[in-house]
């Protein structure tokens, strides 16, 4: 975005120029996403049983786009595999439970094996940058799903089918509910740390300018490596948990624990929210999982359709996703104080420049 | 400064005098058939300012890729205060005192000019935390002049800021060597001056300062000793004075035929007011 002149001109108008403070939005952010998490916590409450199966989709897909934003949205990585941990997850617990193991093991199991599997699988392809990258990645969970049909794991061409937990069945779907939501709350909360820690700072540099990253004397393949380590764990914790609460899936077809859709739907979750935001994650996944839910329930037929029409008008208007567009509207531009509604109407004018720059 | 008299123009590495704080030795920089680099040697002493010039496509920033690590040597020794740093990463230079800045800035776009700042103090400077990394960021943007600026973006910089961020940046690194990749191309005179006079109190500070250059003006009004490459290669090396008034280095800048013609005119080409010095201009797009 090249907009240097109103900036300047606010600057030099106004000549009490305040030292520049440091930004309160992480604690905006941080408790408006903890107050979203708590309002969906009452749908157990005041839902039906359709609601809570929605919600708790929901609630997966927030903890998997939060997954993704480590990699994707903080280091400006595009990684285009991460279903991959989330099967590693769930096939993990599936196979530890077949073994006649407990639950916890397997999902603990998952967490670390997914998150070794992101580490050595960081070593050749975080040298890669760009596209190289994010086909790598795609690559890479493609062959997983593949491996895993051809391995005949569970039944045939890697098809589970488990015993459900010996407890009631609406307890069971509350519990998978909190389950991902209290993974979720947590990954709000580390995205929070992260969002004001050295290794925040590292990765944010990292996505803005590797180069200069480096040449500032940050060790950036180790950060990236660590940042693709920090993306698998919530992953394959929400893989662990849909496991058990789907009690039977196969690898590659839709929903399956390494479908495509679901690298996918992290992606365009993240960006519709807001890459590298605390909250965009949490936003971008509400939206579009409901809104698919939505239309598949009521326009069977042109869903699809509606839903891709939906992703263009995003990229088109709405590049930098609703919490930059909000951050963009409010921002009062050169550290200088500004009113409310004058700080909205410079912020109107730079976000029309923004989408005129690109084309709009 | 009298910057002449200061450093004798000895010019083998480590041959004499104030130890030198960075050796190049015999290093070579080849990106397929072509040399950037070729069979270069010069030290750097600890403490001086020195300059280094060339025309286009001369080398000089491959010379700081090689030194600052974005860059590995095809071969050849690359020596910082004794250390061979030439299979070293960029980072690992940079926690040794190694400070670069872009010919080309290269600013975080998304962050403010502050937080770039904090960036370099945090990881290169080694900032226990963030707190004292801010502390660095504002004393070192208040000595580059840029503290109103502060809450600026690294998109919404005119080019004399983004040059000065890059200063700034480096600074906040706390380096003992300084590499300036033309940070003063493209800006006024004026700018042109205040970006001298802070060289100099970097460099009264202790840092030793690398500059690369293409103003005469400034190269001469701030460097200790001036190196010359040319081709890859050290043409010459000597006080400002008399590496400007050079007939290699002029002919190697203007042409021989100008070169002949300014030798028989008893006129200096190179004279730093003359409008006939060649600037480069910068493409910042």
């Amino acid at each position: 975005m090249s907009s240097g002149m109103p900036a300047q001109e606010v600057a030099a108008e106004n000549a009490t120029v305040s030292a520049p403070r440091e930004s309160r939005e992480w604690v905006w952010s941080l408790g408006l996403g903890a107050l979203i998490l708590g309002l969906i916590a009452l749908v157990p409450v005041v839902g039906d049983q359709a609601a809570l199966s929605l919600w708790t989709f929901i609630a997966m897909y927030i903890v998997l786009a939060q997954g993704w934003n480590f990699i994707g949205g903080f280091t400006g990585y595009a990684a285009f595999g991460n279903v991959a941990f989330f099967g590693v997850g769930a096939y993990t617990v599936a196979l530890t439970l077949e073994h006649k193991q407990s639950y916890w093991l397997g999902l603990a199991l998952g967490v670390v094996i997914a998150a070794v599997f992101a580490f050595l699988l960081g070593l050749p392809v975080l040298r890669l940058r760009g596209h190289y990258f994010a086909i790598a990645t795609l690559g890479v969970a493609e062959a997983l799903g593949q491996f895993t049909q051809s391995k005949s794991v569970g039944a045939t061409a890697g098809e589970i089918s488990l015993t459900p937990p010996s407890l009631n069945y609406h307890i069971v779907g509350k519990l998978f509910f909190y389950g991902f939501l209290g993974v979720a709350f947590v990954t709000l909360l580390g995205t929070a740390w992260l969002s004001r820690s050295r290794m925040g700072y590292a990765l944010v540099a990292i996505r803005e300018n590797e180069s200069a990253a480096e040449a500032l004397g940050i060790p950036t393949y180790w950060y990236k490596i660590g940042a693709f380590v920090l993306s698998a764990i919530p992953t394959a914790l929400a893989g662990g948990l849909f496991a058990y609460w789907q009690l039977s899936f196969d690898p590659l077809s839709e929903g399956g624990a390494f479908d495509v859709n679901i690298s996918v739907a992290m992606v365009l979750m993240t960006f519709l929210g807001g890459t590298g935001t605390i909250l965009g994650p949490v936003l971008g996944a509400i939206i579009i999982e409901y809104l698919d839910q939505y239309t598949t329930f009521n326009y069977p037929g042109i869903h699809a359709p509606l839903l891709g029409g939906l992703i263009i008008l995003v990229t088109i208007f709405l590049p930098q996703g609703i919490v930059r567009l909000v951050r963009e509207l409010l921002r009062s531009p050169a550290g200088v104080k500004l009113s409310y509604s004058r700080r909205v109407k410079e912020g109107v004018r730079r976000v029309a420049r923004f989408n005129i720059s690109n084309g709009v | 400064m009298s910057h002449a008299s200061t450093y004798p123009m000895a010019s083998e590495p480590g041959v004499e005098g104030g130890a030198p704080i960075l050796e190049l030795d015999h290093v070579v920089k080849r990106f397929g058939g072509l040399s950037a680099v070729d069979d270069l040697s010069f030290a750097v002493r600890s403490g001086e300012v020195l300059g280094v010039i060339g025309p286009n496509g001369a080398g000089k920033s491959t010379v700081v890729g090689l030194v600052a690590g974005a860059l590995s040597p095809t071969s050849g020794v690359i020596r910082f205060e004794g250390q061979d740093i030439g299979r070293l990463r960029p980072h690992q230079r940079a926690h040794l005192g190694i400070a670069r800045t872009f010919q080309v800035a290269q600013p975080f776009a998304g962050l403010s000019m502050r937080e770039n700042v904090v960036v370099g103090a945090l990881f290169g400077g080694r900032a226990p935390n963030r707190a004292a990394a801010m502390r660095i960021a504002d004393e070192v943007l208040e000595r580059t002049g840029l503290t109103a600026k502060a809450a600026l973006k690294g998109d919404e910089l005119t080019v004399a800021d983004r040059k000065r961020l890059e200063m700034a940046r480096a600074l906040a690194l706390k380096p003992r060597l300084l590499l300036l990749d033309e940070v003063m191309a493209g800006l006024i005179p004026t700018e042109v001056e205040l970006a001298v006079r802070l060289i100099r109190e970097i460099n009264e500070s202790g840092v030793t300062v690398v500059v690369i250059e293409h103003i005469m003006r400034a190269i001469q009004g701030v460097s200790d000793r001036v190196l010359v490459i040319n081709f890859g290669k050290r043409l010459t090396e000597g006080s400002p004075q008399e590496v400007l008034s050079d007939p290699k280095v002029i002919e190697a800048y203007l042409g021989e035929r100008y070169a002949k013609n300014s030798r028989a005119q008893g006129a200096a080409p190179l004279d730093p007011t003359s409008a006939a010095a060649p600037h480069e201009e910068e493409n910042n797009s």
